[in-house]
Parts: structure tokens; sequence; C-alpha cells
């Protein structure tokens, strides 16, 4: 069987190569190109438009980071997931996991003495190890703003706002903000006083909004009644009707600590409100993701297709204190991936109404031709030069199947004093027609209006 | 939150065999409406009689897979598939049926060493997360082999030493020689909710949550 291997040419398809990796790509990460590749680029630029229209500056951090720098983020089950490895001096190195602790880095170590506040906006890859579940990749992309060095109530409405705008702008208008504040919950613990091993349990009961499990944390932590009462209708604290949660809430508040963040949520509602997205908050105060690392609002965005979240973020004011000058700050990581998912599912698909035309010119190595393509590129027309065609050799109806071939709608071939057109949608080559070079003005036009697709 | 004509409000997804039936007796029993008749097995998606509820059976093992994508936006499973799979699900209610527990067996004629003393234990399971991590806590090198049924049947054919299954009454294992070790998990139905469902469907959630625990408080008394 051996011999055989060595005396058998195999196929060049890497899947015959049994073991090796050459030519496949690792678990998680992906290829995109074509018009998949062509929508995600337009998305990250439109949402990085929108960002720069509220002040925000763009912010290229590197790829890779020393390790150490990471593990700032409070966060142990972010800690498992990064990739790191060594680098030459044997110091560690690792792939970004998000934006959030390179621009904290930034800030903290380099410009701690600029004027406050800074605005921060971003696109690129991050990276973590994640079994393929629910959508996640291990290199996906995120577009987020971090607003730095504000900690008012209006900082905190700015990046809801603004990530709704997000929403919007990325063609997705259907979509909820579940926003938290983790103050309710440290005044609740503080309170409590709890041991670790129950307030353990509190959490995971929280995180799984699990009754009995709640119940059984009831049973068996001792709590004064009125803690007790706070706790058995913790769960109740939800729902797309702000201003009741708010009021339910105050009602169980035992301390100013938990009164403080009610007023804080009452005042970035009052905000959200005069930007017009009231309507899209769904309070939930037992969203407490991320403890040790959010210190304000924390939410998440959902859309009714997808049964996950499509963005994060919230406040985080003790991070870039552990790079320098201690500094609040506010943020929100958009998944690119998740953003395009939902927007097909919204069937909010860009029609390519702004998509410029594209057409397939066979030049025939004449100066003259190469001249007039120039001056249609300049007026925003996509000219294909036909690099592989040899006109003398080539029929009509072969010309416009390369010209189908490439998406081009119109297919023009230089004759030497002019062009002779064909129109690819056209089932039959034979429709071509002559057009002068000297007929600027009706060559612009059909080019213009050769029918515009989608990218 | 009716969403208007004849669209279901909530996708449920339910585990075929036994527990389908005490999941669809349990959901009668809480006035949740149900299909009128599910003996038509051509149809995969049955809607409620009164259009509320659209429901489909899946394998156990799969539920809360669906329901953690948001494809269902509500079921019914074990605790053990649950945190077999680790699904990121929001998890309201136990419900009083399916009650069994995970549990480590072994021989009857198993000397008695403690578990810790075991070098290199080979175990079968259907459930190898939980197993391996039940192992893991205790400092134990496990060898866990993971089978899709028959387990049993690894001791008494030299594949394993211990297993790991479902016990019930316990009426297999003994006809098996084995007896039960250790418990690793008290085993019921849960009613297990999609994260997005909870808040974008709240009241339609909320609804059947407080019927369901009507229920559960109906069985007790």
């Amino acid at each position: 069987m051996d011999d055989l291997q060595y005396t058998i040419s195999l196929p060049a398809s890497p899947s015959h190569v049994d073991g090796q990796v050459v030519g496949h790509i690792p678990r998680g990460v992906a290829d995109y190109f074509w018009e998949d590749a062509a929508e995600r680029r337009q998305l990250e630029v439109q949402l990085l438009q929108a960002f720069r229209l509220w002040g925000y500056t763009d912010l290229i951090p590197p790829t890779i980071e020393y390790a150490d720098t990471l593990k700032a983020r409070a966060n142990a089950d972010l800690q498992t997931k990064i990739y790191s490895f060594l680098d030459h001096d044997g110091k560690t190195l690792a792939l970004r996991p998000d934006m959030t602790i390179s621009a904290a880095r930034l800030v903290g170590t380099r410009l701690h003495d600029a004027p406050m506040p800074q605005r921060f906006c971003y696109v690129g890859a991050v990276f973590r190890h994640a079994e393929p579940q629910a959508g996640q990749q291990r290199e996906y992309w995120q577009a987020g703003v971090e607003l730095i060095g504000a900690n008012s109530p209006e900082a905190d409405a700015e990046v809801l706002a603004l990530t709704a705008k997000a929403f919007q702008t990325g063609g997705v208008s259907n979509f909820y903000l579940v926003v938290g504040q983790m103050h309710f919950f440290f005044g609740l613990l503080a309170e409590l006083q709890l041991t670790p091993q129950h307030q353990a349990q509190l959490l995971q009961a929280i995180d799984r909004k699990s009754e009995p499990e709640l119940d059984e944390f009831l049973q068996n932590a001792p709590l004064a009644s009125t803690a007790r009462r706070a706790v058995e209708r913790l769960l109740e604290l939800h729902g797309a009707n702000p201003l009741r949660v708010l009021e339910q809430a105050r009602t169980l508040a035992l301390n100013s600590a938990m009164h403080e963040s009610l007023d804080n949520l009452e005042a970035i509602y009052q905000v959200l409100d005069a930007y017009g997205v009231a309507d899209r908050i769904h309070l939930d105060l037992t969203e407490i993701r991320d403890l040790g690392y959010y210190t304000g609002i924390t939410f998440q965005a959902f859309t009714p297709e997808l049964g996950f979240a499509i963005a994060g973020g919230g406040r985080y004011d003790n991070l870039i204190g552990t790079f320098g000058a201690p500094k609040p700050a506010v943020g929100v990581a958009v998944g690119i991936d998740r953003l395009l998912l939902a927007r097909r599912l919204q069937q909010h698909v860009d029609t390519g109404a702004d998509a410029p035309p594209r057409v397939l010119v066979a030049a025939n190595h004449n100066p003259a031709c190469y001249q007039i393509i120039q001056a249609w590129r300049a007026q925003g027309a996509v000219v294909i030069i036909d690099v592989n065609g040899n006109s003398q050799e080539r029929t009509g109806a072969e010309f416009v199947e390369a010209a189908r071939a490439q998406h081009a709608k119109l297919a023009l071939s230089w004759t030497g004093s002019g062009f002779d057109v064909y129109d690819v949608r056209q089932p039959s080559a034979s429709s071509k027609k002559h057009i002068d070079a000297s007929d600027e003005t009706l060559l612009a036009q059909l080019i213009q209006s050769s029918e515009r697709r989608h990218l | 939150m009716n969403n208007g004509s004849n669209t279901p409000c909530l996708t449920v997804a339910l585990p075929k065999g036994r527990m389908a039936d005490e999941s669809l007796k349990f959901l009668r029993e809480a006035g949740v409406s149900i299909p009128s008749s599910h003996h038509d097995g051509s149809k995969l998606i049955v809607e409620s009689a009164d259009g509320q509820y659209a429901y489909f059976l899946v394998k156990p093992t799969d539920v809360a897979t669906f329901v953690e994508y948001g494809a269902a936006d509500v079921g019914i499973c074990g605790l053990d598939k649950l945190r077999e799979n680790a699904c990121n699900v929001y998890e309201p209610l136990l419900l009083p049926f399916n009650y069994c527990r995970l549990s480590l067996c072994g021989p009857a004629e198993r000397s008695s060493t403690p578990l810790r003393y075991e070098t290199q234990p080979r175990v079968v399971s259907t459930y190898p997360n939980l197993t391996m991590e039940f192992f893991r806590q205790r400092g134990i090198n496990a060898e866990v082999i993971k089978l899709n049924g028959s387990v049993e049947l690894g001791p008494l054919v030299g594949l394993a030493d211990l297993i790991v299954d479902i016990v019930q009454s316990g009426k297999t294992l003994r006809d098996n020689g084995l007896v039960e070790i250790r418990t690793i998990l008290d085993v019921q139905a849960v009613f297990i909710v999609n994260r997005s469902s909870y808040r974008l469907k709240s009241h339609a959630v909320q609804q059947m949550l407080t019927a369901l625990k009507k229920a559960i408080h109906g069985r007790d008394n």
C-alpha cells in the first residue's frame, strides 16, 4: 500500500493528502470574497462614517500586543480564550481579543494628558478561541467606539444612541438594546454581605434566570427581611417599559448606591428619549455581564431573528487606570458578521442603487482607447479591461460570455474608430451596434445608464 | 405582543420519545395550548390548537441547541443534556417530571477502594463532558470513552471499568450486575428560554412561565 502512494500521483486537491494542512484553513476563520467581501467592506465603511459624524476619530491599534497587557482585562473566561505565542526574545505576545484593551492602553500610557474626552472609532478583526457555537468564529470583525474621559449620563446615552444609529445605518431597523446597571447589583451585594459561595450561587441563579436556583439560594443564605424581598423580586426587574422597571426597582432599593444607579439610568433614559430611541430600550437590572470589568451601564443588542447578541458594551471606568492615570470610559463593539446576518434576515440588503456601472472593454492595444477608458473611470464607472481577449480570434458571443462572467452589463470592443457595443443583457450577441469614438456624449450616456447592479 | 392574525408567537422545541408525552401532558395541565393530535408524523412543525404556539420534536440532546440559536424560543429538556452541552440559555423553571440521576456506576464485585486511588480508570458514557469534569475535579486522570448507547455493556465485555449513565429505577443496573457508586447530577425536566426571546418576546414567555408555575404548584399540592 505504501508503495502505491508513491507511484500514483495524487490530484492537487489538498483533501487527498491525509493529515496535512497545506491548502486548508484553520477552524473558525474564513475567506471572504466576491459579493460577500464587498458587502462586508461596504458595511464597515458605513459604520465608520456614522461614527465619524458624531466626532469619533479613527483608531488603528496593532493586531498583536504583549500578553501581559491583555491581562488588564479582568475576565477569567476571556483570558482562557486569548491566542498567545512566543516572540523571538522570549516574551509572550497575543492576538487582540478586542479593541478596547488597546484603546485603553493607548490612552492610559500615552494620551493621558490629552484634552478629554477622547472619542475613538475602529473596525478590525479580533481573535478568540471558541468552539463553533452560536455564530462564533475564531477570527471575527468588530466595529465600535470608545468614549474616554467622560462619566456623565449623557456620555452613556451617546454610546447607546450611536449603537442604535449604527444598526439603522447597517440596514437593521428591528432591534432592541437591553440595558443594565452594574451598580444596582453592586449595591445589593454590599447590603447582603454574602460568603463567596453564596455570592457565586446568586450570580449563577441570575445568569441562568433560574427561579429554582434563586429559591435554593434564599433557603441557604442568611438574609434580612428587606434584603430577602429584594432578592426574591430581582428576576422581575426587566421589561420594555423602562420607567415602570425603574419604579419597581425603587421600591426594592436598599441603599444609596442602588438608588443612585437608578437615578443614573433615569437620566440616561431621558437623553435617549430625546434622541428618539427610547422605544428601543429594554431595561434589565439582572444584566450583570462581565463582573469585575463593567462598572456602570452594560448593554447588549438583539434582533428578533437572531438568538444571540449582535453588539455589546458598557462603562468600564477601571480599565484605563491599570495602564496609567484612571479615566472613565464607555464603549460598544458591534459584531460585523452578526450584523450582516441580521441584515440579510431582515431583507434590508442594499439593492446596489449606488453601485457604479460596470463595463468590459477590449482595448486591443490602442492608446486612444486607453485614454477614453481613463476618462470614464474618472467619472466613476467601473471599466474592466479585457486582458485575456484576442478579438481577432473571438466571436461576439464569446466576448459577451466573458463580460457576463465578469458581471459587466456592457461589452465594448475597440474597432479603430470607435466601439462595437454589445448589450450583455440581450440573449443574442448579434445585437451589437457601432458607436463612433467622436460621439462622446452618446458613449458617456450609454455607460452611465448601463443597468446598475448590486456589488 | 400577539403579533396579529395567525403567526404563532412562540416556537417550542420538545424532546422526542417518552419526554415528549410527559411534556405535552404537563403543558396541557398548565393550560398551555398544545397540538390537537400529534399522531401525524409527516408534519415536522405542528401548531397548537389555538395557533399561539408552533411545536417541533427533536432529539433530546438537540433541544438546547435549537433554543440557544433562537431556532426555538423555548424548550423542555433534561437537565443532564443541558449541562452536558453547556448551552447558553436561560433556565427559569425546573419541571416536575423526568426525575432521574446521572450516576457513576461500576461492577457490584468491584473492591471498595476509594475512587481517588484509581490511577487511570476507563469510563464509558454518553456524557463525556460531565464525566470528564467529574473526574477532573477529583484530580483523577480518567480515560473517557464516548458511546452513543448500550453503556451498561461496557464493563461486561471489558471495554471499561466504570460507566456514567442515567439511573431511574436502577433495574437495568441490577440486571447487569452493576451498582451506583456516586451521583453526579440530580436530573429533572427543565424549561429553557432563548436569551434574545426572553426579552423580545417577554410577554409571551412570561405568560407561559406563569402558567407553568401554577401547574408546578398544582402538582405539589
